[in-house]
């Protein structure tokens, strides 16, 4: 059995990438598993989503803990700590990562367990799509390529059935299906060794205790305590002031919904970038177009 | 102590104090955050939140909470019965001397619509009865936002919602009008009503302002532009905002002595349209055909109100 867990941000299509290969196996007649695990997070938080393939019937359920392949679809993610993208990869496992930098490069970088397979999706899906979020069909694409499984015929169906029931059809359908084909011609298929099945051990059933209403409903005492958990992994995009345009209007401070953009001593914004989201809000609403939007990974790259 | 503008005209009047950290699970660019945000920028520190389960949920997750008050999580139609029961606590211990003036919280309920026009609408009206001292902040995002974009009596004519899927027997979406909070509580004669718009800080913050100045029941109706739900870039929450207001879809106005004024009257409205057509909850108005009988209703139903309130 195939094992192939998909790692990328709320609003990526990180799902329905692993909708795309779970259909595409199924149409390749392989037995097939999709599904996503996400909590309360929202855009921009880190998602993560599954697909297993067989010929037999898969009777494993659950999360993947060690997988075959994995699909890293935002680079970012492997310097988060609650992510972890990495965990459960051995030297064995395929890494891919949707990244402008050399497999060296990242190996080292972010010590990776094995030389990762890259491919600059943002810029294709940037190509394509004119949108260098939306990176469904590139990652199941080279999912699909990867695993040296599926043909390239039941690619470009799958992602018509997948995108189609999303509402996407006629020439945003087309350019994802161009967008599929330039990446399946651009990878090769990589040997994924079929691993041994670990069997499953029973668990302990947990008896449940009567506990203190207070264990139930916990009091929090520390006050405006939510800044220490940083947001700024969330980010896509990077705004960056230009302050020799910047006339102090404070526009970017007052429309900034998460409160980031603080007054210096000088009257100067300036951007929290640990918990700063990404939205862009700040580089939209700015009057004098003094703030930058930057790719977060690529800053040479300028989105469109 | 920061000297408070009692009257604010630009946006460097705001208070220079953030009463919300960073940090929070909501989504990036969200609307309702930049509400509340601006919100509490005027009430300061002392405020308890009594806030219904909703999207502001992710507000304060345990161990962490982005606020400096008081925050007391309830369920969705129940966050004005346990503000009534804040209120009261407080109420006894300034009675017996406990607890001083300025140590008094000013109490907040924060809602979304599904909450404040649906599941609570019924304690809210009993409590609007009893002319409990409180404020209520609404976030309309105009449907079940938290759980996946359902519909709540608070979504418009015309949007695709997950419950309301535009199908050919049913090509509007939803198919039933906004529900008007603002008449409904304006029925029950409270001591203040305010519609708000994250895009409007000077406006908000004045109407904060004056409602603290106030006693009694006081709604404010925050229209709360939703990237995801009404399928938007973030980037674009202030955009979409403003044409609400620009279009005369979301009119600025508030009640207060038994009058309604419009605090912001659209010089020219700007067709429905232009506010349509950049959401993906109104798509299927232009495509894949032109519904203009759908856009003209809207259209119509913008111009009617406009009629009647002028």
């Amino acid at each position: 059995m195939l094992r192939i867990r998909l790692h990328g941000r709320g609003g990526q299509g990180i799902k329905t990438a692993s909708q795309i290969l779970g259909t595409a196996a199924f149409l390749s007649g392989y037995q097939a598993q999709d599904f996503p695990l996400y909590g309360a997070e929202r855009r921009g938080a880190p998602i993560i989503a599954f697909s297993r393939i067989n010929s037999d019937p898969i009777l494993e359920r659950g999360p993947i803990l060690l997988p075959d392949l994995l699909l890293i679809a935002d680079e970012t993610l492997l310097e988060d700590a609650q992510a972890a993208p990495l965990c459960g990869s051995d030297s064995e496992t395929v890494v891919f990562v949707n990244s402008a930098k050399t497999p060296e490069n990242l190996k080292e970088k972010f010590s990776l367990p094995s030389l990762p397979v890259t491919c600059k999706l943002t810029e294709l899906c940037l190509k394509h799509l004119k949108n260098g979020m939306l990176r469904s069909t590139a990652l199941a694409a080279a999912g699909v390529r990867l695993t040296g499984l599926i043909p390239f015929e039941n690619l470009m169906e799958s992602v018509e059935i997948e995108l189609e029931a999303m509402g996407i059809t006629g020439q945003p359908l087309k350019n994802n299906l161009e967008l599929a084909q330039e990446i399946f011609e651009k990878l090769n298929p990589r040997t994924i060794k079929d691993r041994e099945e670990r069997p499953l051990s029973p668990t302990k059933l947990m008896i449940m205790e009567q506990r203190d209403v207070k264990d139930a409903a916990p009091f929090i005492t520390a006050t405006g305590n939510m800044a220490q958990r940083k947001t700024g992994n969330w980010r896509i995009h990077r705004p960056e002031i230009d302050y020799g345009e910047c006339n102090h209007c404070m526009i970017c401070y007052a429309r900034c919904p998460e409160g980031v953009i603080t007054m210096d001593t000088e009257g100067k914004p300036v951007i929290d970038y640990d918990h700063c989201k990404g939205c862009m809000i700040c580089a939209q609403e700015c009057p004098k177009h003094s703030i930058k939007t930057l790719w977060e990974m690529d800053h040479e790259l300028e989105p469109q | 102590m920061i000297e408070i503008p009692t009257h604010h005209k630009k946006v460097t009047d705001l208070h220079p104090e953030e009463g919300i950290a960073p940090g929070s699970a909501l989504c990036a660019g969200c609307g309702g955050l930049e509400g509340i945000r601006l919100a509490l920028k005027e009430l300061g520190d002392n405020v308890h939140i009594s806030n219904a389960a909703g999207c502001f949920t992710l507000l304060s997750i345990y161990p962490f909470t982005p606020f400096k008050g008081s925050w007391l999580y309830t369920t969705m139609a129940a966050p004005v019965p346990a503000a009534q029961g804040v209120r009261d606590a407080l109420d006894i211990k300034r009675s017996q001397g406990k607890l001083a003036e300025e140590d008094d919280f000013q109490v907040m309920v924060v809602a979304g619509d599904g909450s404040s026009a649906d599941m609570g609408l019924s304690p809210t009206s009993a409590a609007i009865h009893r002319n409990l001292d409180f404020i209520y902040f609404c976030y309309d995002n105009e449907a079940y936002g938290n759980t996946g974009f359902q519909l709540s009596g608070s979504s418009p004519y015309g949007s695709r919602t997950q419950t309301t899927p535009v199908t050919q027997a049913h090509p509007a979406g939803a198919e039933r009008p906004k529900k008007d909070l603002f008449q409904i509580w304006k029925s029950q004669n409270p001591s203040y009503i305010a519609t708000v718009s994250p895009r409007e800080p000077i406006d908000l913050s004045n109407k904060f302002a004056k409602a603290k100045t106030l006693k009694g029941p006081r709604l404010f109706i925050c229209l709360s532009p939703c990237p995801t739900g009404w399928g938007f870039d973030p980037k674009d929450t202030h955009t979409i905002a403003k044409l609400a207001v620009d279009t005369g879809i979301f009119p600025l106005k508030e009640y207060v002595d038994g009058q309604v004024v419009h605090t912001r009257v659209p010089r020219k409205r700007i067709p429905v349209e232009k506010y349509l057509e950049h959401q993906k909850r109104f798509r299927h108005l232009f495509e894949p055909t032109r519904q203009n009988d759908l856009i003209q209703k809207i259209q119509e139903d913008v111009d009617r109100y406009w009629e009647h309130s002028s």
